[in-house]
């Protein structure tokens, strides 16, 4: 309710308190009156009952007046001020209103009007910088969308981002084109509206059942109309938390190029047939001259020539045959996930399947091949099977067996005609096997009857590798050319940093200990870039003592190839060319890089931070400022595993830095220089400073 | 196996005329009594009336392979005694491993040399090389 409507009710309430009084008062002076004896009519006679209503009807007035007065008065200074002040207020918090408030409104309102015209200010300017500050990202975020976009239209693939429904959310110019030569391109549309699902969909499936979020695979996938065979690249985007992955999909039209390899191959094969059955005859026939025919030295000739032709055929088609195939794009496939996509295929279908996979990886199309073992296993009588594959010199085995009797090769070239998917009528099983330049025949087993499949083997699974960083790194504000070349007066998020840690055979330098770890990390445009590490052993040419050992876990024997100090040394004045060094306690490790300037010719001249200072200079000498106590107060967590590893702190290190520029920046020091001088301040460390 | 009085019988089943030529000369001369079909739908009548000792059988023949052939000849335990020498223009190792696991007793490829040829087909019809 408003102040003021609030104040009417107090007075009116008042008012009629006070009325409802003065009445009490003139019906008890009345009642007084008549315990005295008089009479109604006697009191009216005496004139004494004019002067009691002349006395109520002139002090109610009188009353009522002065209230009326006094409410005007409270509802003029301060009830209405109150209410106008409240809605000017509103107005500037929830509206777009952004004068100041006026001086005069809140004239009696004491301290209350200029607190809140400060307030009204402060508001005022925050929004504003609120707003500059969106204004800048917003530009910023769109100048870098434009040039993202610009890379993905000039990138020479089709690309394309699609929902985990496999709807697509994203094309590019390429990645249209390719969608537009099978039917009219349009977002939202299914991705399987202009490609064979069953490849994509084996990928995405396989891609999901690995948990690997770096994960890609290589396929190759077929369109609907036109018949053109895409080469893809899948890999799964983040997901959103309890959300299925959508996905990345690059595409190139590999269709001529196929048909190129195609019609190569086909010309080698008719080659080496049209060349080999006349040398063979040749060879033969010329066994079958009579000997007078022809002069001996003359039949030897012609006989080594033949032979030579022979020997040339048979060993050209040897060559050609181990090359087949490897112009096919055929993928590198796990054999337990091709066991596993077997599996899944005839799951359902009243068939048992066991299997057992050595840990290889292959050289195949995964689709294809599921799509031609599953063919099988259907068209078989059989409903129980064993699925094997194991290394087989330098091939794979795979073996289908059952128990039963063996297939007829009639049989198995008859079922080998048909489709390995109904949806793609245009690959036949036995077109699966020309793919991959091999056969496949029936076998009599000890339990019955099998099918024997080689493959290629790629090599032996081994873990799999640390996935390559996939993050792209970019900067565009490195092409504005507006960073500032003076370190002194550039803006503390405009330099680049390198930070750096190194662990030692102990904390004396000056009594011999030495370098073991060096490790650094670059920090460029408020951004650490995970990609841009330098991390390297350092061999301190003395024993490494066991309590040392104990703190960073590295041994003699972990050094004992590495690098001597000079030369890793180099390798980080390298790196930390043209960057600011920052280092936690920067006079220990500088100690150690400044005492082999001499010998490699180098300095590291380089401005420094020491992130101990900076700490000093946001929380004063009076805490602590190691670097677990200063990554606490920054809510940093350094994994276990990775404390007082050099890369593990210098990591910290630098998140640590990430979190102070902000609030170096809210105290106003938004320079190098400005920073330097509060610094200089902590006198501690001066001498190594800068 | 034929006895010493007797020719061991071989039967080419070849399709191409010159080659064909070319293996019964060179039979006849190692002292073979060669037969020769063009066909492989007519294969199986034919070895099943002669009952040879040796079929040189090629793979790539008209109507049914010489793979097929050979499975059928392994399948039948009255032809369990033939020896079945492949021959492939192609000679690829996975060819070859085919051929064996469908039972064949040797694998040559084309072009051979008669010497290869002469000594696989006295190795099969044991005779030493």
């Amino acid at each position: 309710m408003r102040v003021r409507l609030q104040l009417f009710l107090i007075f009116v309430a008042l008012a009629l308190a006070a009325l409802a009084a003065l009445l009490a008062g003139l019906w008890l002076g009345y009642h007084h009156l008549a315990q005295a004896g008089a009479t109604l009519a006697a009191v009216v006679r005496s004139g004494v009952m004019a002067g009691f209503v002349q006395a109520g009807v002139v002090s109610g007035f009188a009353l009522l007046g002065l209230m009326a007065g006094v409410w005007l008065l409270l509802d003029m200074r301060f009830a209405k001020p109150i209410d106008q002040l409240a809605g000017d207020l509103r107005a500037r918090v929830h509206g777009d209103v952004t004068a100041a408030l006026p001086a005069r409104q809140a004239l009696h309102l004491g301290d209350l009007g200029p607190a809140a015209r400060a307030a009204s200010d402060s508001l005022a300017q925050t929004r504003s910088a609120l707003a500059e500050a969106v204004a800048r990202e917003t530009a910023r975020l769109s100048g870098e969308n434009a040039r993202l976009g610009a890379l993905l239209a000039d990138v020479p693939a089709g690309v394309l981002l699609c929902s985990a429904d496999h709807r697509i959310v994203f094309y590019n110019g390429l990645g249209v084109g390719l969608l537009r030569a099978i039917g009219p391109a349009g977002l939202g549309r299914s991705l399987f509206d202009y490609l064979h699902a069953g490849p994509l969909q084996h990928a995405y499936g396989r891609l999901c059942a690995t948990g690997d979020a770096d994960a890609a695979s290589d396929l190759l996938c077929s369109t609907r109309a036109g018949a053109r065979v895409l080469a893809a690249r899948m890999r799964l985007l983040q997901p959103e938390a309890g959300a299925a992955a959508g996905y990345v999909l690059t595409l190139q039209d590999v269709t001529a190029d196929l048909n190129a390899a195609a019609r190569r191959e086909a010309l080698l094969v008719e080659m080496f047939d049209r060349f080999g059955r006349p040398a063979a005859n040749l060879a033969t026939l010329i066994e079958a001259l009579p000997k007078p025919a022809l002069p001996p030295d003359l039949r030897e000739a012609l006989q080594g020539e033949v032979a030579r032709l022979g020997q040339a055929v048979t060993e050209l088609s040897q060559r050609h045959d181990q090359s087949r195939g490897e112009d096919w794009p055929l993928m590198l496939t796990r054999a337990s996930d091709l066991l596993d996509g077997v599996a899944a295929q005839v799951a359902g279908s009243g068939v048992l399947l066991s299997q057992k996979a050595a840990p290889l990886l292959l050289h195949c199309n995964g689709f294809e091949v599921i799509g031609l073992l599953a063919l099988l296993v259907r068209n078989l009588p059989a409903r129980r099977f064993h699925l094997s594959l194991e290394e087989d010199g330098s091939d794979a085995l795979l073996r289908l067996s059952w128990q039963g009797e063996v297939l007829a090769l009639a049989d198995l070239e008859a079922w080998l005609a048909q489709p390995i998917d109904p949806a793609m009528p245009e690959i036949s099983g036995r077109a699966v096997l020309a793919a991959h330049a091999t056969d496949i025949w029936p076998e009599t087993t000890a339990q019955g009857a099998a099918l024997c499949l080689p493959l290629r083997v790629a090599r032996r699974e081994t873990a799999r590798p640390d996935p390559v960083l996939r993050d792209v790194v970019y900067d565009f504000d490195l092409l504005s050319g507006a960073r500032n070349a003076s370190v002194a007066e550039a803006r503390l998020d405009a330099l680049t940093y390198v930070v750096f840690d190194s662990e030692t055979t102990g904390l004396l330098p000056d009594q011999g200990d030495e370098v073991v770890q060096i490790a650094a990390v670059r920090i460029v445009n408020g951004r650490r870039l995970k990609t841009e590490v330098f991390d390297m052993l350092v061999n301190p040419q003395r024993k490494i003592p066991a309590a040392s050992t104990k703190v960073h876990g590295i041994t003699d024997a972990m050094v004992a190839d590495a690098p001597p100090m000079a030369e890793v040394a180099r390798r980080l004045h390298d790196f930390a060319a043209g960057a600011v060094l920052i280092a936690h306690n920067a006079p220990f490790d500088m100690q150690f890089l400044r005492r082999i300037e001499g010998q490699i010719g180098l300095r590291f001249d380089n401005p420094i931070l020491d992130t101990v200072l900076l700490s000093a200079v946001i929380w004063g000498q009076h805490e602590t400022h190691t670097l677990d106590a200063l990554t606490h107060r920054l809510g940093i967590t350094i994994p276990e595993e990775a404390r007082h590893t050099a890369l593990g702190d210098a990591i910290a290190t630098a998140d640590a830095f990430l979190k102070l520029l902000p609030m170096l920046q809210g105290r106003g020091l938004t320079r190098f220089d400005e920073v330097l001088t509060q610094v200089r301040q902590h006198g501690r460390l001066l001498k190594d400073l800068n | 196996m034929a006895s010493p009085a007797q020719k061991p019988k071989v039967l080419v089943i070849e399709d191409e005329d010159n080659i064909a030529l070319a293996l019964d000369f060179l039979m006849t001369r190692e002292g073979y009594a060669p037969d020769r079909i063009a066909n492989g739908g007519e294969a199986m009548a034919r070895i099943r009336e002669t009952h040879p000792d040796l079929v040189l059988l090629d793979v790539m023949l008209p109507e049914i392979s010489g793979y097929e052939i050979c499975q059928s000849m392994r399948l039948d335990p009255n032809l369990s005694d033939v020896k079945i020498l492949m021959m492939t223009a192609r000679g690829s190792a996975i060819e070859r491993r085919k051929g064996i696991a469908l039972g064949a007793d040797g694998f040559i490829a084309k072009p051979f040399e008669l010497k290869e040829l002469r000594d696989e087909v006295r190795r099969l019809l044991g005779q030493g090389g």
